[in-house]
């Protein structure tokens, strides 16, 4: 133990142990106070709460500290704690031991006095202990008078000493027991009073707590906690080397920190004040600085947190400041300790604290020495860091993007009125249901078609929110599209959910508010629909994934045209379904007979047509460079190869097949397989007319897939087939040909209006082709879907401006068509 | 509908880290990276970069 009664030093019985300087100090030099009567009276004031279990704890870390104390002060190495079944506690150091001289004025031992008298102790002079914890040296005595019996044992130079006291009173004064193996230390074993404390049982975990505190502030100081009161008896034991630094490392066991090892300093002593300092962050939003002054923890700060703060707001503000500049934001202090787990400890002389209980420092000299030390510290560090500190600048900013999203959230997003229903957006018109599960929200591209939208719905379930996507002149140089803030806001109000982060009851993201169980997007088929497409998606996709793994998000499919003959008229929703159509109504009583000889007619027919129709579609793309026939009548005759041995052979078919389809006075077709593919040229009234097909054309997979096809190709047209669609037959000398013929014949009669807009619709039309349950096709949009138009409004993020444009005018669009 | 949850190799869209693995904030690795994608929504910083306008200098549909 400790009690601050001189341990230094001159005792008759041994010699000098080296310690501190100053630290002449015996029995004389402690003043005495008396009055343990008060403690016995009013405990509270003294031990703290004898009623909650805190005052009970106290008692034990009274103790204990002291023995910290005399580890502090260089002497002891180890501290031993152990819970005994009687309900006593030991606490036995192997310090200098409490000085056992007789104490001139009061006339008993110096260890007595200690233990008996109020404020007998060296910590009211700082030269005995130069900092220390403790509840200002009434310590031992107090513990001692609120004991129902207490008992210390002392070694000094290989002699034990004895002294006994009940309620504070010395039952047996000090005396020597004898020689003991153990040259010095201390040994307190008190048992609380149960006639002070309503509850006389220790709690484990609360020690256990307290022990680990002290082995991380005390680096390499040894302390074990026993527990004899049950069998087996739990016993544990702390040493940490590293101090506080294995304390942060400790704290943030599971977490990831952002690097490693923690910044950790320990400042020179300035004006008797020394700080010591460990830190780090890591990626949770959460904060943990724990402040310690002497060893005693500040549940609320004080002093030396403020100077932290103000150090740590300082450096990083100054480091950070490019970086927020760039992502738009103030920084705050707030912001720097995001993910921040540090420990600032302090040893202080005689620290003022605003309370007993010491939650606050208030010694306002530690303040500019603990913000000049850490200040030091993290400059030094984010100097010689730069991969780390750009690390933890980026955490930082993102806190203050954060922050700043959240009172962005609470300007733009509709609140709640007092009267608990959320104010709808008057752009919304509404549905009269009241039930989401039968209730539909469209979100329509553009006003005008809003408009036809809001006359051509149902009213009763259908609800209709205009959207239009901002257009941001960023540079001259081009229209940047968006959604604006007021748009998500009222998207956001209208859907009912809420967003972010916090309680549903305070706006944040709740999916089971969603106040329309399918979200229906429709926009136009062309780019501007396209962008506000890929901007809706993704921002669900982000902010509320939930609706459409639930399945609530959906894609409008407006038809693209209008096929009309007489009263009969059908909706397609794009050119795949308009040649469907047309082709139904033209192969209906045809046939078609093939260069073999075969005769077509009915389902045989339509599927024919289906397999030209992958042919043709493989032509046309293969043909962006020369005419369509050329590279129809080099499929059927073969003419699309790499072969060398069959160049020769299908270059001769193909410029008999183009000569017969010219005119007569044209047919001046010549072509030479080469090295760099298949030139063909003729010579037409001097004109000279010149084609490739280049390697690269010929290697592409769609000549390769033509190729492969040759046989089937020339079975059916080499020959010339002929289709026969009304009473005329039609010769076709291709499947390009073939196609254009049946599609030409399904056209007669049809009036066809292509849509460029659905604002081109009247509401009549709309209700009939896109929100009538009955005929109408809805795409539910799935995750993996919308991860693609994700992926690619990321690229378009992203920070490398030219590619990524690049990337969305060629990807974008194509990704964020689901329907094609 | 009631597809899996973003992949755990997926990489967050603002901090560019791996998302969370429980998918708890999908398809972001935390909730304050979601909330600084909802700042830069309502703060009008996502455009989609457009074409070119036909007439440079006007203006008439700027927002």
């Amino acid at each position: 133990m400790s009690d601050e009664a001189a341990r230094a030093v001159s005792t008759p019985t041994g010699p000098v142990p080296q310690g501190p300087p100053g630290a002449d100090y015996n029995s004389a030099s402690i003043t005495v106070l008396k009055g343990l009567e008060a403690v016995r009276k009013r405990p509270g004031m003294y031990i703290g709460d004898t009623d909650d279990g805190s005052g009970l704890h106290h008692m034990a870390f009274e103790i204990i500290d002291n023995s910290v104390d005399e580890a502090q002060a260089g002497y002891a190495t180890r501290v031993e704690v152990v819970l005994n079944g009687d309900g006593s506690v030991a606490v036995r150091d192997d310090g200098r031991g409490i000085p056992v001289d007789m104490h001139e004025e009061e006339g008993v031992s110096a260890a007595e006095v200690v233990l008996t008298r109020l404020h007998a102790g060296g910590k009211f002079n700082q030269n005995s202990y130069k900092v220390s914890g403790g509840l200002h040296g009434v310590g031992a005595a107090v513990v001692n008078a609120l004991s129902e019996w207490m008992e210390v044992r002392i070694w000094r130079n290989g002699i034990e000493h004895f002294i006994r006291f009940e309620h504070g009173e010395t039952v047996e004064p000090l005396r020597i027991i004898g020689p003991s193996a153990e040259r010095t230390g201390t040994e307190v074993v008190f048992k609380p009073s149960s006639g002070t404390f309503t509850k006389t049982e220790y709690d484990f975990a609360v020690l256990e707590r307290r022990l680990r505190e002290l082995a991380f502030l005390n680096s390499g100081l040894a302390i074990a906690l026993k527990d004899d009161r049950h069998v087996p008896a739990e016993e544990i034991f702390f040493q940490f080397r590293g101090g506080l630094t294995a304390y942060v490392e400790w704290l943030d066991q599971g977490k990831e920190p952002l690097f490693r090892p923690p910044i950790a300093a320990i400042s020179r002593e300035h004006e008797g004040i020394r700080v010591e300092l460990a830190m780090w962050w890591n990626n949770t939003p959460r904060e943990v600085a724990l402040c310690f002054t002497n060893n005693i923890p500040q549940r609320d700060g004080g002093t030396h947190q403020a100077g932290f703060r103000q150090a740590l707001t300082r450096v990083v503000m100054k480091y950070a400041e490019d970086l927020a500049k760039k992502e738009k934001v103030e920084l705050s202090g707030e912001d720097m300790r995001e993910g921040l787990t540090a420990v600032i400890s302090v040893k202080v002389p005689d620290p003022k604290f605003s309370s007993q209980t010491k939650d606050k420092l208030v010694s306002s000299e530690v303040q500019p020495v603990v913000q000049v030390a850490v200040a030091d510290a993290l400059t030094h560090w984010f100097e010689t860091h730069p991969k780390e500190a750009k690390i933890v600048l980026e955490q930082v900013v993102l806190a203050a993007a954060a922050r700043k999203a959240a009172q962005l959230a609470r300007d733009k997003v509709g609140r709640k009125n007092a009267l608990e229903f959320s104010t709808l957006p008057g752009k919304l018109a509404d549905c009269q249901e009241k039930d989401p599960a039968r209730s539909e929200l469209f979100l329509v591209e553009g006003d005008s078609a809003g408009g036809s939208a809001k006359q051509g719905r149902n009213r009763a379930y259908q609800a209709i929110l205009p959207l239009k996507g901002k257009i941001l002149n960023v540079e001259r140089a081009r229209m940047d599209k968006m959604l604006s803030s007021a748009e998500i806001g009222t998207l956001i109000t209208a859907l009912g959910t809420g967003i972010g982060p916090g309680e549903p009851a305070k706006g944040g993201f709740d999916p089971n508010k969603l106040r329309y169980h399918r979200i229906v997007i429709m926009t136009d088929a062309d780019v501007d629909g396209s962008h506000i497409r890929t901007l809706l998606l993704t921002f669900f996709f982000r902010q509320m994934p939930e609706l459409i793994e639930r399945g609530h998000l959906y894609i409008a499919q407006p038809p693209l045209y209008r096929a009309k003959r007489g009263n009969d008229e059908r909706y397609l929703k794009d050119d795949r379904a308009l040649e469907d159509y047309l082709l139904e109504k033209a192969l209906n009583g045809a046939s078609m007979r093939l260069g073999d000889g075969r005769e077509l007619a009915g389902a045989e027919l339509r599927a024919e047509m289906e397999q030209l129709r992958q042919i043709a579609s493989r032509i046309r793309r293969l043909a962006a460079q020369l005419p369509p026939e050329i590279v129809e009548q080099a499929a059927v005759a073969g003419a699309l190869s790499l072969d060398a041995d069959r160049a020769t052979a299908a270059a001769a078919r193909l410029v008999a097949r183009l000569n017969a389809l010219a005119a007569p006075s044209e047919r001046h077709w010549n072509a030479a397989p080469g090295e760099n593919g298949l030139q063909l040229w003729r010579t037409v009234r001097g004109v000279t007319e010149r084609h490739a097909l280049t390697q690269a054309a010929l290697r592409s997979a769609e000549a390769r897939w033509l190729d492969e096809r040759r046989e089937l190709l020339a079975r059916d047209f080499a020959e010339g087939a002929t289709l026969m669609l009304d009473a005329n037959g039609t010769p076709v000398q291709g499947p390009v040909m073939a196609l254009e013929r049946v599609l030409q014949q399904g056209r007669k009669g049809l009036t066809i209006q292509r849509f460029k807009g659905l604002g081109e619709m009247n509401p009549e039309q709309l209700w009939k082709t896109t929100l009538d349950p009955a005929v109408r096709t809805l795409l539910r949009v799935q995750v993996n879907d919308v991860k693609e138009a994700e992926n690619a409004f990321s690229t378009l993020m992203g920070d490398v401006v030219e590619p990524r444009r690049e990337f969305i005018v060629t990807n974008a669009l194509k990704v964020a068509n689901l329907d094609v | 509908m009631a597809d899996k949850p973003q992949s755990a190799t997926h990489p967050c869209p603002v901090c560019g880290r791996p998302a969370d693995p429980e998918g708890r904030f999908r398809p972001f690795c935390s909730a304050r990276c979601r909330q600084v994608d909802l700042g830069r929504w309502l703060a009008e910083d996502y455009a989609i970069p457009g074409e070119p306008p036909a007439l440079p200098g006007d203006d008439e549909e700027r927002g």
